[in-house]
């Protein structure tokens, strides 16, 4: 199993697309639980998320660690981005209930270690770029139309098509983590 | 430049599809659907009015059943444990919610959140108590607060919130019935929330995207284009 997972990358790509869908359709349901069971849940589905990052290098998922400053503010930039409509229409930045902002946290890194890092440099692997960006956007909607409502997965899928873009053009997810992180402490 | 320049059109175009749907982008922790107002803020996009709920709940031998009462949109939902009302010689007894036309104002309180009164043809047994959630719209800041008037002109008195509760809902227990909404003081600054530039925040946080993503593409784009490639170019290749 391992070998051919090596060895084909069609088969990398189907593998972890399968897995993120489960761990994030599992969570989907699992926000449905009272109280602090969602927010364990939550967490616990952002741990399993960064497990499909297991076996690749720092380096292929654009966790480098050269001008992490440039990094880092490109994803407050990014994160200002993401939250702009939200504060716009409100006159502030809503935040999450303390609670919650754990589980956040941990799930937005987990998505883009998922999505951005370890789906995208697979399916770089087997098409491209193109491949790549258009492949993770595709899967990112999708694992979101459990929770969301049809109109709010154009919304989703232009954040996955910007973050995507994001990891091609600078070829990080620092950015992406930054960003993802801010907007959903906000959203 | 050209990644730069698509890059913004990726922002532009984002920026565009979460202007159509409030609140925007979201990731799921948010309210998995629209809050229904009585008085929808400017923010809200379109509105549906809120939906009112009723609820029949048996007296058995003398002590009234358990159950839940709760509106169409389930924006209100109110338990009642078994014996919770003062059930003498009733079979039956009715609650009913309904969302309030109006939106009242009171001096030093800001709701968050529609006023619902709740009646029921009984009242709650002495020492016996309801448990009351609302849901409330992630377009306003976390209430601190459940309010009570026996009047929606007022007065209205805090009621207190339990600690936990579900994502974008706000529980607390009732021992008798009447106005219901959730909010916050005004005199301190609504919790959870930060606020920018007293309501100037479009223009500021425009400003403050330009400077940031300015900062932030150029020295990745000139890095590229003096390089030839970037160092997480090489991280990657490596």
């Amino acid at each position: 199993m391992l070998s051919v997972l090596r060895s084909h990358a069609a088969a990398r790509v189907v593998a972890i697309a399968a897995y993120v869908l489960v761990v994030e359709w599992t969570r989907a349901l699992a926000i449905q639980a009272p109280g602090a069971a969602a927010v364990i849940a939550l967490v616990l589905g952002g741990a399993a998320l960064g497990v499909a990052a297991v076996g690749w290098p720092a380096g292929r998922l654009g966790l480098g660690t050269s001008r992490l400053g440039l990094r880092l503010l490109g994803g407050v930039a990014l994160g200002v981005v993401l939250i702009l409509p939200a504060a716009a229409r409100s006159g502030a930045a809503p935040m999450l209930p303390v609670g919650l902002a754990v589980a956040a946290v941990a799930v937005s890194i987990g998505e883009e270690i998922a999505f951005r890092g370890a789906l995208y440099a697979a399916l770089e692997d087997l098409g491209g770029a193109p491949a790549a960006v258009v492949g993770s956007t595709l899967l990112w909607t999708l694992a979101h139309a459990l929770s969301h409502p049809p109109a709010f997965l154009g919304a989703v899928a232009a954040a996955g098509l910007l973050l995507a873009l994001w990891r091609w053009a600078c070829r990080d997810l620092v950015g992406p983590i930054v960003g993802h992180v801010i907007a959903d402490l906000a959203l | 430049m050209r990644r730069l320049g698509i890059l913004v059109g990726a922002a532009v175009t984002y920026l565009f599809a979460a202007w159509m749907v409030a609140p925007g982008f979201y990731d799921g922790f948010g309210p998995p659907q629209a809050y229904n107002w009585t008085c929808p803020p400017p923010q809200a996009g379109a509105n549906v009015k809120p939906s009112s709920g009723h609820l029949d709940i048996k007296v058995i031998n003398g002590v009234s059943d358990a159950n839940s009462a709760f509106t169409d949109d389930g924006q209100v939902v109110i338990g009642f444990l078994p014996g919770t009302f003062d059930s003498a010689g009733k079979t039956t007894i009715s609650v009913d919610i309904v969302p309030l036309d109006s939106c009242p104002k009171p001096p030093g309180i800001s709701f968050v959140t529609n006023v619902y009164q709740i009646t029921a043809s009984a009242p709650p047994a002495k020492g016996k108590t309801a448990s009351l959630t609302l849901r409330y719209s992630n377009l306003e800041p976390d209430p601190s607060d459940v309010y009570r008037a026996s009047d929606p002109a007022g007065p209205w008195k805090s009621i207190g919130r339990n600690e936990q509760a579900a994502p974008f809902t706000v529980d607390t227990r009732v021992d008798s019935f009447g106005y219901f909404a959730a909010g916050y003081p005004t005199a301190s600054p609504p919790p959870g929330s930060v606020t920018l530039g007293g309501g100037q925040t479009l223009p500021i946080i425009v400003a403050v995207l330009i400077v940031v993503v300015v900062l932030a593409g150029l020295p990745l784009a000139i890095v590229r284009r003096r390089q030839g490639s970037t160092p997480a170019d090489e991280e990657e290749k490596g």
